[in-house]
C-alpha cells in the first residue's frame, strides 16, 4: 500500500531524510517511531504529495507521489501534527467544508449521513455545532481524525497524534483509532516519539537523524537487539536513549 | 473540483457574516471618509456645476470598499497558513489552481456584496442619479475590480510570511493603491512617475470604471472616467488572470506547508 525507495529529502544543505525504503502492506499498522526531529514529519509529508523528495521515489496504493499527487491525495487521509480545523466554524461546519473539498459522492446528503456517522462514533454529536475554539484539545483532535477518515480513506496517516494531549484524552483518542481500524481495515502508518504507542503496531520503523535504524514486529525488533523494550532497541541501535534525543533535538514550537 | 470551489466561497462567506467587527467596519469606513473628507475637501475643489467634491468621491469610495472588501479577504489567506487550514486545503484532492481559484471567488462575493451594500445608502446620500446602464457597468465595475484585488491580495498573501508583515501591507500595497486610484484626485493630474505607477494599480481601472458609470453627466467637464470603458476592463482581466496564475504555485511553497522545512525557524 505504501511503497518508499531509496526516499531522501535535504532543505538547504541540511540532509533531513536519507536512503529510507519502506514496504507497508494493505490494513496494516505501521509504526514510525523516533525522536523529534529525525524526519518523521518530512517522511509523512512526501508521501502526502506535500513535499518533493528530493532523492528516490514512492508510490501509494501504487499511484506515484511526485507524478499523479491527485491521485495520491484521494486515497490517502493526513492527519497533521498540527490542528487544521478552522476555530471560527462550528465541528459540523469544518466537516462540511472538508466535504466538499474531498467531493464527497453521491451529493450533500450522503455527505450529511457519513458526517452523522462520524460525529458519533467520536463522540461529537452534542458538540456539533459548537465552534471549535471552544473544544477541548482531546476533542479538537478527534474532529481532526474524523475530517481525516471522511472520505473513507485507504491509507490513513496520524502524524504524532496524541501529542500534547493529557492521559485521559490520550485513552480515549486510541480507542476511537482502534475501533476505526477494526471498522474499515485501512491501513494506519502511525508516527511517534512514544514507545508506548509503537508496541500495538503490526510493525515498527525506527528512525533516526534521517536514517532507518532497525525495521520488523516489536517482537523481531526486541529479539534481534536482545532487548526487552522498544526503548532498549533504540539505545541499542543508535547507542543513545530516545527520551535524551527527544529533548537534543529542538522541539518544533506546537503551542501558539 | 467545482464543488471544492463552491466549498472554498461558501466558507469565506460564512466567516465574513461571524465577524460582526468586519461587517460593521466595512460599510461605515467609507461613510467616515465621505463625511470628513468630504467636508474638508469641498471648499478646496472646483468642480464642473453640479458637482461637488462628496459626490466626486463617491466612485472612488465605493472602490476603497471594494479594496478592502476584496483584497483583505483574499489576504485572510496568510492566517489561514498561521491556524492550518491552509494545510487542509493542500492535502485535499484539489489541483492548487482550484484552492486559488476559490481564494478570489471568496474575495470577488465579498468585495462585491460590501460594495453593493454601501452603494445602497453613498449614491442616495451623494444624491448622484444613477441611469439603468450606468447600474450595470458599475456592478460589472464592482465585480471585476473584486476579482483583481482578490488576485493580486492572493499573491501577496502567498508571498508574505506572516500576519505580523501586516502593518507593511497597510503602509505599502494598501495606502498607495488607495491613494493612486483617481479616488480623491483625477489620475491625469498626476505627475508623471506617480501616473506611471497609478497605471500598475488595478484599483486605478475599477475606479475609472466606476467613474465612467457614476459621473457620466460630468465627463465631458473632464471628471468622469481618463480611459475607455473597454481598455479598463481589459487591464482588469489581465491583473485577475496574472494574479490567479501567480498564486497558484506560490500556495504551494514547500515552507508553507510544513515545519519541518525550516526548522527552529518561527513561521
Amino acid at each position: 500500500m505504501i511503497e518508499a525507495l531509496g526516499l531522501g529529502k535535504d532543505f538547504g544543505a541540511v540532509r533531513a531524510l536519507d536512503g529510507l525504503d519502506l514496504d507497508v502492506g494493505e490494513a496494516e499498522f505501521f509504526g514510525f517511531l523516533g525522536p523529534n526531529g529525525a524526519g518523521k514529519t518530512t517522511t509523512v509529508h512526501i508521501l502526502a504529495t506535500l513535499l518533493r523528495p528530493t532523492r528516490g521515489s514512492a508510490r501509494i496504493a501504487g499511484h506515484d507521489v511526485v507524478r499523479e499527487s491527485l491521485a495520491v491525495r484521494k486515497s490517502i487521509g493526513l492527519v497533521f501534527q498540527e490542528p487544521t480545523l478552522d476555530r471560527d466554524l462550528t465541528v459540523e461546519e469544518n466537516l462540511r467544508f472538508a466535504a466538499r473539498l474531498w467531493d464527497l459522492p453521491g451529493g450533500t446528503r450522503s455527505a450529511a449521513t457519513r458526517i452523522d456517522e462520524l460525529l458519533r462514533q467520536f463522540g461529537l454529536s452534542e458538540r456539533r455545532d459548537s465552534p471549535v475554539r471552544s473544544l477541548s484539545g482531546g476533542m479538537r483532535r478527534a474532529a481532526d481524525i474524523a475530517r481525516g477518515v471522511l472520505h473513507r480513506p485507504r491509507v490513513l496517516f496520524l502524524d504524532e497524534p496524541t501529542a500534547g494531549l493529557d492521559p485521559r484524552a490520550r485513552r480515549t483518542l486510541w480507542q476511537f483509532i482502534r475501533d476505526l481500524r477494526a471498522a474499515s481495515g485501512m491501513t494506519v502508518f502511525l508516527t511517534t516519539h512514544y514507545v508506548e504507542e509503537a508496541e500495538p503496531c503490526d510493525r515498527v520503523a525506527v528512525l533516526d537523524r534521517g536514517h532507518l535504524v532497525a525495521q520488523g514486529t516489536p517482537a523481531e525488533l526486541k529479539r534481534a537487539a536482545g532487548a526487552g523494550s522498544l526503548e532498549e532497541v533504540f539505545l541499542a541501535r543508535t547507542g543513545r536513549p530516545l527520551a535524551e534525543a527527544d529533548a537534543a533535538a529542538a522541539p518544533p514550537g506546537r503551542e501558539r | 473540483m467545482a464543488r471544492a470551489v463552491w466549498g472554498i466561497v461558501a466558507r469565506e462567506f460564512v466567516r465574513f457574516l461571524r465577524q460582526r467587527g468586519r461587517l460593521v467596519s466595512s460599510v461605515a469606513r467609507p461613510f467616515v471618509w465621505f463625511v470628513f473628507a468630504g467636508a474638508g475637501f469641498r471648499a478646496m475643489f472646483a468642480g464642473p456645476p453640479g458637482l461637488d467634491y462628496p459626490r466626486y468621491m463617491a466612485p472612488g469610495l465605493l472602490g476603497m470598499v471594494v479594496l478592502f472588501g476584496a483584497f483583505l479577504a483574499a489576504l485572510s489567506t496568510v492566517t489561514d497558513r498561521d491556524a492550518g487550514v491552509l494545510r487542509m486545503l493542500l492535502v485535499a484532492p484539489v489541483p492548487r489552481g482550484a484552492i486559488a481559484l476559490g481564494k478570489v471567488l471568496g474575495a470577488t462575493l465579498l468585495g462585491t456584496v460590501q460594495a453593493l451594500a454601501v452603494a445602497l445608502i453613498l449614491l442616495p446620500a451623494a444624491r448622484l442619479s444613477v441611469t439603468p446602464g450606468g447600474a450595470v457597468l458599475a456592478l460589472a465595475a464592482v465585480v471585476l475590480t473584486s476579482l483583481a484585488a482578490g488576485a493580486v491580495g492572493l499573491v501577496l498573501a502567498a508571498t508574505i510570511r506572516s500576519i505580523e508583515n501586516f502593518a507593511g501591507v497597510m503602509n505599502f500595497a494598501i495606502f498607495p493603491m488607495l491613494f493612486l486610484c483617481g479616488a480623491f484626485y483625477p489620475v491625469r493630474n498626476l505627475a508623471a512617475p506617480l501616473r506611471a505607477l497609478a497605471y500598475l494599480n488595478p484599483l486605478a481601472y475599477g475606479v475609472d470604471l466606476l467613474k465612467h458609470a457614476l459621473l457620466a453627466p460630468w465627463s465631458a467637464a473632464g471628471y468622469g472616467g481618463e480611459l475607455a470603458v473597454g481598455f479598463d476592463f481589459a487591464a482588469l482581466a489581465v491583473f485577475a488572470g496574472l494574479g490567479l496564475a501567480a498564486a497558484t504555485p506560490l500556495l504551494a511553497r514547500e515552507d508553507g506547508v510544513t515545519r519541518a522545512a525550516f526548522p527552529g525557524e518561527r513561521r
